[in-house]
């Protein structure tokens, strides 16, 4: 594949196989020590899931009945999962978040991928100073925007629309930073040759560079979707009407008329939480090679 | 794209032979052409929705711009000096700066600690990354809603294990004093897996053979990692810390979600302040003020951050 | 660049077609969601309705609103609620100055100068409401006086909630204070409300009144002005101008407010829970409370009776605010939708009986009159309080869940406490209120 091709110095693994070897035969009771210390944190770490299931799993009454304990009087239930669902707002916010992520993920790829190509390996004027104010835009915190751009939204009649919650959300200057040390490994001569053949420099980028860069591309994708997903403020501030909500700003704005009802909320938020853990449970080397991959570059 | 194509032709066969002055330009200018359109679309949502909101945002700053529309006259630096003068300002960004100095310690010993613990060979790897990172993957709302039901006061995991313990039960988010660490607790369950991945990555990255001549000079394992593991993540730190203070200092989800900012204000960060001073007080102008002082923040410590590798790298 | 696992980065063919295909798959499942253009657009024939009602009032909302839904098949009403305060207020400002709020929301009268001025909100039209068998005439005096806004109508209430008294009956009879008729015995002094809140004492052991403020500026707030009120005295907020209030009434009523939390006649430190849950325990003989407890009440079978509070400073008044309809500004809004929300909002108030079953008073008089409401015990008894209602003093900051609210609780809260002087409190309570008086009005 074309993929292994690319695989430069930098991109290798570092014999990792060897150090677990290798440390494995020299202390073994640090090793057991280690292992013990990291097993209790990490069940630590699960316990909020695992409460929230039992308690999503109870019914209503159990729920609220002191003293608390894992195992409800009145058995489990799927009472509040099915509660949850008949409402009929956490579907419609699941398309919502999918619909709107993928199409930030989608515009994200393609204006980064299409600019950091261009100062990659096309000679400009002007590029140095392109690059250098996309760099220098990283710094600049969302929260900033958001009062300015509500009222941009508001100017263009775009708040409680979709637009309001996408076209904000593309502009991603460090992966276009990523993206751009990327492209710039790939051996020019593979280009130059396309060139040669009369290929212009649209069919070189989308024949030749992007199917090149797959790994980084997913890696970018990966980033973005997950961040455009779980984002909280923008959405929060972009819409109102219920049936235009993300998941996260839906769980957080909209009550029940019932009153809090623990657990059809913690049902609610295992809901929420499903279609990431999934995604993640099939990509979970990629997303976390993405993450160490464009990590650095600023979240 | 069609001018570009119109042009390629010409240029074709100027590599062949040495390109002649006129054919060098034809192919700069080609290049002109084509960097830019390429550019383009980026750019083009980059000026729409970054770099306009950055100018009509300083604009707005300066008058008395509400959010029914009222009142938009241009009133100078008044915002300003109001707000330098905004006690509950000072509060939001003081405890924008707690939260940031209280979050920033764990979420990067922690952080450093499990990857180095996790990073001494130990079997299922696959396992610890699931569990320390997996939080990372939810929402804030969801983590919120996940840590406000552990602390409710009579219903909660945590005041249930403390009274296993014979403590009394703590008033986790409605106490003044305790609020601030209950979310900070929250997000270091959240985003803890972050950094662990990041040092888990450099800890992988560090050449074997800085080890092996380590232990052949006989130092164990501790030594090991102080000598050479802590050194060689110098760097790493270095990022980790300053994306840390950063992405502390805009906290709202988890706070906003779990107290609004209460008991009393006691956890109302700048950010909420100013979401409040625009939307709830209706002040956009006032709001906008604010953002620009927050942002002047954030610069300063942006500024101090090239300033400090500068003077490492020298 | 840096490596987290042993293999090159790279994913397997079977995974990017996954990832492309959910990618692919969820655009154009939302452009079909999304239809022409994106926006907000409810159904056809859909009325979107916003409010902040839940617990026993969501309840009691949602089943009126079924009926309404119910009774008038050409459109349907679609509630949508929020977090009661701040959360709910916030995001109404920011759907209306959006362009695409619901059609109609309910509303806090007092709330009302908060949004009106600022073109928030729409005039209802009288003529129309007339069609529909709803006329000024309908309404308590009072109530229609606080529906208008700069001569215009901007609210139409719902109902009235006061602040009142809850009395056990089995107490007050043992202490000797229920009168013939099985109701409490007239108070009519502070001294005499001292006394008797200490023969209830006598009786429960425990407490004579419950009454829970703790981190709740709204209950503080509540008790304040009602008794502030009582002594006849004006609260009056002009921008630009420092308040106009009388000093020494309120310290005075901060004073006798103290002295009741004395840990004999009530606790010193108590919250809104702990006092419902006392009063429902029959450990005291008198709650202060919102009429919205009455249904808590009658569920935990304590026996009660309800009063205004007891005129203890000479003038009669309760504090109150109503739940009231308006209606967010459209950019337009067809006229058979438009028709669609005089309707349903006309049902509401005819119906508002049910409505009186959660406590309120309701505002619509046709119901206050009927033999079914005076047959509703205790609501029968304290529904005379709509003609002594008073609402927050009028200021684009003031009302239910609003800020104002806040800073009260914010510079008083230790003065119930006992940890500063009444004088202190009510000092920098008031420097917070020029403060805010003295910038810019933003609506």
């Amino acid at each position: 594949m074309a993929t292994t091709t690319l695989s430069k110095p930098a991109l290798q693994p570092k014999g990792y196989a060897e150090t677990v070897a290798n440390r494995r035969a020299k202390t073994p009771l640090s090793r057991i020590l280690a292992t013990v210390v990291v097993s209790v944190l990490a069940v630590a770490w699960l316990v909020p899931f695992a409460w929230a299931t039992v308690t999503a799993l109870k019914s209503e009454t159990d729920a609220a009945s002191t003293p608390i304990s894992w195992i409800p009087a009145s058995g489990f239930t799927f009472d509040a999962f099915a509660k949850v669902l008949q409402s009929g707002n956490i579907p419609t916010w699941t398309l919502n978040s999918l619909f709107t992520s993928a199409a930030i993920t989608a515009i994200t790829l393609v204006i980064s991928a299409s600019v950091a190509y261009a100062i990659s390996r096309i000679d400009f004027r002007g590029k140095r100073m392109l690059m250098g104010v996309i760099v220098a835009s990283i710094i600049i915190p969302p929260p900033v925007l958001i009062i300015p751009l509500f009222q941009q939204m508001q100017s263009l009649n775009l708040i409680d629309t979709y637009w309001a919650l996408i076209l904000p959300q593309v502009i991603h200057s460090p992966m276009v930073f990523v993206l751009k040390k990327f492209f710039d490994q790939i051996p020019r001569e593979l280009e130059e040759a396309a060139l040669m053949d009369g290929a212009g420099r649209l069919r070189i980028f989308t024949t030749i560079v992007l199917p090149l860069s797959r790994p980084i591309l997913a890696a970018v994708a990966i980033f973005v979707f997950i961040g455009a997903w779980n984002n909280f403020l923008w959405p929060f501030i972009a819409t109102n009407e219920s049936s235009l909500l993300t998941l996260p700003v839906g769980l957080q704005t909209i009550k029940s008329a019932y009153g809090i009802q623990y657990a059809q909320n913690m049902a609610s938020a295992l809901l929420a939480a499903l279609p990431l853990i999934v995604v993640f449970l099939f990509f979970q080397r990629q997303i976390i090679r993405g993450v160490a991959t464009t990590g650095l570059a600023g979240t | 794209m069609s001018t570009a194509r119109t042009t390629a032709p010409p240029a074709k066969p100027a590599p062949a032979v040495k390109p002649a002055p006129a054919a060098k330009s034809l192919r700069s200018r080609r290049d002109n052409l084509h960097g830019w359109a390429f550019s383009a679309p980026f750019l083009a949502f980059f000026l729409m929705f970054l770099v306009w909101p950055m100018i009509s945002g300083a604009v707005m700053s300066l008058t008395g711009k509400s959010l029914t529309g009222a009142n938009s006259g241009f009133i100078g630096l008044a915002n300003y000096s109001e707000a330098f003068a905004d006690s509950d300002m000072w509060r939001s960004l003081g405890n924008t700066l707690y939260f940031t100095l209280i979050s920033t310690v764990p979420l990067v010993v922690i952080a450093l600690a499990l990857a180095a613990l996790v990073n001494m060979g130990l079997p299922a790897q696959w396992l610890w990354r699931l569990s320390f990172f997996s939080p990372f993957l939810l929402a804030s709302t969801v983590v919120s809603l996940f840590f406000a039901w552990m602390y409710n006061p009579e219903l909660g995991l945590f005041n249930d294990m403390l009274a296993n313990l014979g403590i009394p039960p703590v008033a986790w988010l409605n106490d003044p004093a305790v609020a601030m660490w209950a979310v900070v607790i929250a997000t270091v369950w959240w985003t803890i897996g972050f950094n662990f991945l990041l040092y888990l990555a450099a800890l992988q990255n560090i050449p074997q053979q800085h080890y092996e001549a380590a232990s052949l000079d006989g130092a164990g394992g501790w030594r090991q990692f102080f000598s050479i593991s802590l050194p060689q993540l110098g760097p790493t730190t270095v990022m980790i810390v300053i994306l840390q203070i950063l992405a502390s200092l805009k906290v709202f989800d988890q706070i906003y979600q779990m107290t609004e900012g209460g008991p009393g204000g006691a956890t109302r960060s700048i950010v909420q302040y100013i979401f409040e001073a625009g939307f709830t007080g209706y002040r956009l102008g006032y709001s906008a003020a604010i953002s620009y002082i927050f942002f002047g923040l954030i610069l300063l410590i942006a500024l101090a951050q090239v300033f400090i590798t500068r003077k490492r790298s020298a | 660049m840096k490596q987290v696992d042993s293999r090159p980065m790279q994913m397997t063919r079977r995974q990017l077609l996954l990832g492309g295909g959910v990618l692919a798959g969820s655009l154009t499942l939302g452009a079909s969601l999304t239809g022409c253009g994106g926006a907000a657009q409810a159904a056809g024939n859909d009325i979107r309705f916003w409010h902040l009602l839940s617990g026993g009032d969501g309840i009691k909302m949602m089943a009126m609103i079924d009926k309404v839904n119910a009774d008038h098949p050409d459109y349907r009403v679609k509630p949508t609620v929020l977090a009661w305060g701040a959360p709910y207020y916030t995001k109404l400002a920011m759907a209306s100055a959006g362009g695409r709020p619901p059609e109609v929301a309910v509303m806090h009268a007092a709330r009302v100068p908060g949004y009106a001025p600022g073109g928030l909100l729409d005039a209802w039209d009288l003529d129309l409401l007339a069609e529909f068998g709803v006329r000024p005439e309908d309404f308590g005096p009072r109530i229609w006086e606080k529906s208008q806004f700069n001569g215009q109508v901007f609210s139409l209430a719902l109902d009235s909630h006061p602040f009142v008294m809850l009395y056990n009956t089995e107490v007050a009879d043992k202490a000797g204070v229920l009168g013939k008729d099985g109701r409490l015995a007239e108070i009519s002094s502070p001294s005499q409300f001292l006394e008797v809140s200490r023969e209830l004492q006598r009786v429960t052991g425990k407490h004579g009144l419950s009454y829970g403020y703790l981190g709740d500026g709204a209950q503080m707030w509540r008790l304040f002005y009602t008794l502030y009120r009582q002594h006849g005295a004006d609260f009056v907020l002009e921008p630009g101008r420092p308040a106009q209030v009388e000093r020494d009434v309120a310290i005075d009523c901060l004073e006798f407010i103290t002295s009741l939390l004395d840990n004999t006649i009530s606790t010193k430190s108590g919250d809104g829970g702990t006092a419902i849950a006392e009063f429902a325990g029959s450990g005291s003989g008198l709650l202060f409370t919102g009429v919205w407890e009455l249904p808590t009440m009658k569920t935990a079978g304590v026996p009660f009776g309800a009063s205004t509070i007891p005129t203890l400073f000479g003038t009669p008044a309760a504090f109150a605010d109503s739940h009231s309809f308006v209606l967010p500004h459209q950019a337009r809004l067809d006229e058979t939708k438009r028709r669609g929300v005089y309707q349903f909002v006309a049902s509401m108030l005819k119906g508002s009986l049910s409505w009186a079953e959660a406590g309120h008073i309701p505002a619509y008089q046709p119901v206050v009159k009927s033999k079914e409401y005076a047959a509703l015990k205790p609501q029968a008894d304290y529904a005379q309080a709509a003609d002594i209602i008073n609402y927050d003093p009028v200021a684009w900051f003031t009302g239910s869940g609003s800020d104002f609210q806040g800073y009260f609780a914010e510079n008083v809260q230790n003065v119930f406490l006992g940890r500063d002087k009444a004088a202190d409190g009510w000092d920098a309570f008031m420097k917070r209120i020029n403060t805010v008086l003295a910038m810019p009005n933003p609506v």
